[in-house]
């Protein structure tokens, strides 16, 4: 009979309180947002179950959770915090990247990097808030709306924060159908949304293709040299696929290896969120300053785009700043359906496209630059 | 510490204001930059080679049944491997230019001995081929 009283002592049903059995909800939350509703299955679902396995009280001193030396989650978890599953994420992204839309049309490059000032305002409020410098820098990246780099960046920065963070960045990103259209609605008169885009400015050849992904590793890491981890992967991914030699690399880049990565990276950033771990005010104000950033960048590329019409004879449509943000190709889509919504014939996607993988890079040119700013 | 004193504290100002001119300097560039890759790509690209001109028809020739005709119509093209060559880079050329059937008209030259082998897998034509 003691043994028996002991066994259910150590049972996660004697162990749990409502904190476990909140996080497990927002864990079945997440997973059912994945497979009912479709919002971003493929981050989601890995994240929601992870929620579920990392609140599932154990007893401690056995080596079962993730933030238990020697335990198997641990291992798991040593992708997300040494960096290594970003980067590789990175390296299956630049692979499955077509930047031909990008190089025909330079100009909206400028709207990725206006949509990284909802980064910077968000470090300006989360040091107001009374965050440390280097915890302000990782909830600022949530403003990049890039999974992968937020976690990164947290990573080297703020490990404590990676949890709400990442949860934070993800939720955001399958948020952004709820999110983004109002702001774009806000911010532009129907007019500016009926602006047609023209077709192409003009072909891009095999060559300019081929160019691109060694001038703007060279260029970007360069400037930014703390970027290196993401972009070089990024670039090389991207370089794999375009140079059509190594069809195979690219193709598993593409496929498997980024597969894998999400897997692990979704499932253990879940997991990671164990109650008495993640449930704290400061994850909170996490969530609150996550939603602004997310908010201001949308609202700086649509507010740079209409600066970009003041100067410019082609108009551009302003909604296609909104797309800056590099939640690809989410927000890329956002944008075409809002578009479609006032003129069914206006065909957004491409240029949107072109804003979405300058934001990919600009948000991880933001990352190398505030790791640098909080090296010295 | 909250509130503006903190972000003056922390360099806040600085940072933000920094790091946004960075990065838009940085996205500015490159845009800039890929704007003109094309023109630059056309600078630097250099004109091709006038190889040999090849002026088929193919069509009009069979090459697997004619191969006098055959090796006369293609010894031009190899010029640039010089007298002798791997029949590797001869079925090399033969793909780039896209000639029809390029295995078994090598193997058809080959049996008649239009390709000559000189040993350690060097071929050369056969010397009096253009007389015939």
């Amino acid at each position: 009979m003691e043994l028996f009283i002991g066994f259910l002592k150590n049972t996660g049903y004697y162990l749990a309180d409502m904190r476990y059995v909140l996080m497990i909800c927002v864990g079945i939350l997440f997973c059912f947002l994945a497979t009912a509703k479709k919002y971003e299955p493929l981050l989601l679902l890995p994240i929601g179950f992870g929620i579920i396995v990392g609140n599932i009280p154990f007893f401690k001193g056995f080596g079962l959770g993730i933030y238990e030396n020697n335990s198997v989650l641990h291992y798991l978890y040593f992708g997300v915090t040494s960096g290594l599953y970003p980067s590789i994420v990175f390296l299956g992204l630049g692979a499955m990247t077509d930047f031909s839309s990008m190089l025909a049309r330079p100009k909206l490059m400028l709207l990725g990097a206006a949509a990284q000032m909802g980064i910077y305002f968000t470090l300006l409020s989360a040091l107001a808030l009374g965050f440390a410098p280097k915890e302000a820098a990782s909830v600022a990246i949530i403003g990049g709306a890039d999974g992968p780099t937020s976690i990164f960046l947290t990573a080297k920065l703020a490990p404590h924060l990676i949890g709400p963070i990442a949860i934070a960045a993800y939720s955001y990103m399958a948020l952004i159908p709820i999110i983004q259209p109002p702001i774009m609605r806000l911010l532009t008169t129907r007019e500016e949304r009926l602006i047609r885009m023209p077709d192409t400015d003009r072909p891009i050849t095999r060559k300019e293709l081929l160019c691109f992904p060694i001038l703007g590793v060279i260029l970007c890491c360069f400037l930014a040299p703390a970027s290196i981890p993401l972009l070089g992967p990024f670039f090389f991914g991207n370089f794999m696929k375009e140079s059509r030699v190594v069809d195979r690399l690219a193709k598993t880049a593409s496929t498997s290896i980024i597969d894998t990565a999400t897997i692990f990276l979704g499932f253990t950033v879940g997991a990671s969120t164990q109650a008495d771990v993640f449930l704290t005010g400061k994850s909170v104000g996490i969530f609150l300053l996550g939603s602004v950033a997310f908010s201001i960048a949308t609202a700086s590329g649509v507010i740079f785009a209409k600066i970009m019409n003041v100067f410019m004879k082609e108009k551009i449509n302003p909604l296609l700043g909104a797309a800056g943000v590099s939640a690809v190709p989410g927000s890329a889509r956002e944008v075409h359906l809002v578009g479609l919504k006032e003129d069914p014939n206006n065909y957004l996607l491409m240029h949107a496209m072109a804003c979405n993988a300058s934001g990919v890079i600009g948000s991880a040119i933001c990352a190398g630059i505030l790791w640098s700013f909080m090296m010295r | 510490m909250v509130g503006l004193q903190a972000i003056s504290a922390h360099n806040g100002w600085a940072m933000a204001i920094t790091g946004s001119i960075i990065v838009m300097g940085g996205l500015s560039v490159l845009a800039f930059i890929i704007s003109q890759l094309h023109k630059m790509i056309g600078l630097f690209e250099k004109k091709k080679k006038e190889a040999p001109h090849f002026s088929k028809p193919v069509a009009d020739i069979d090459v697997l049944n004619d191969p006098a005709a055959t090796a006369r119509m293609y010894q031009p093209l190899t010029a640039d491997l010089g007298d002798s060559f791997l029949l590797a880079d001869l079925y090399r050329i033969f793909e780039r230019e896209q000639l029809p059937h390029p295995h078994l008209t090598i193997s058809a030259l080959r049996e008649a001995k239009h390709l000559q082998s000189l040993g350690d897998g060097l071929f050369s034509w056969k010397k009096d081929s253009d007389k015939q």
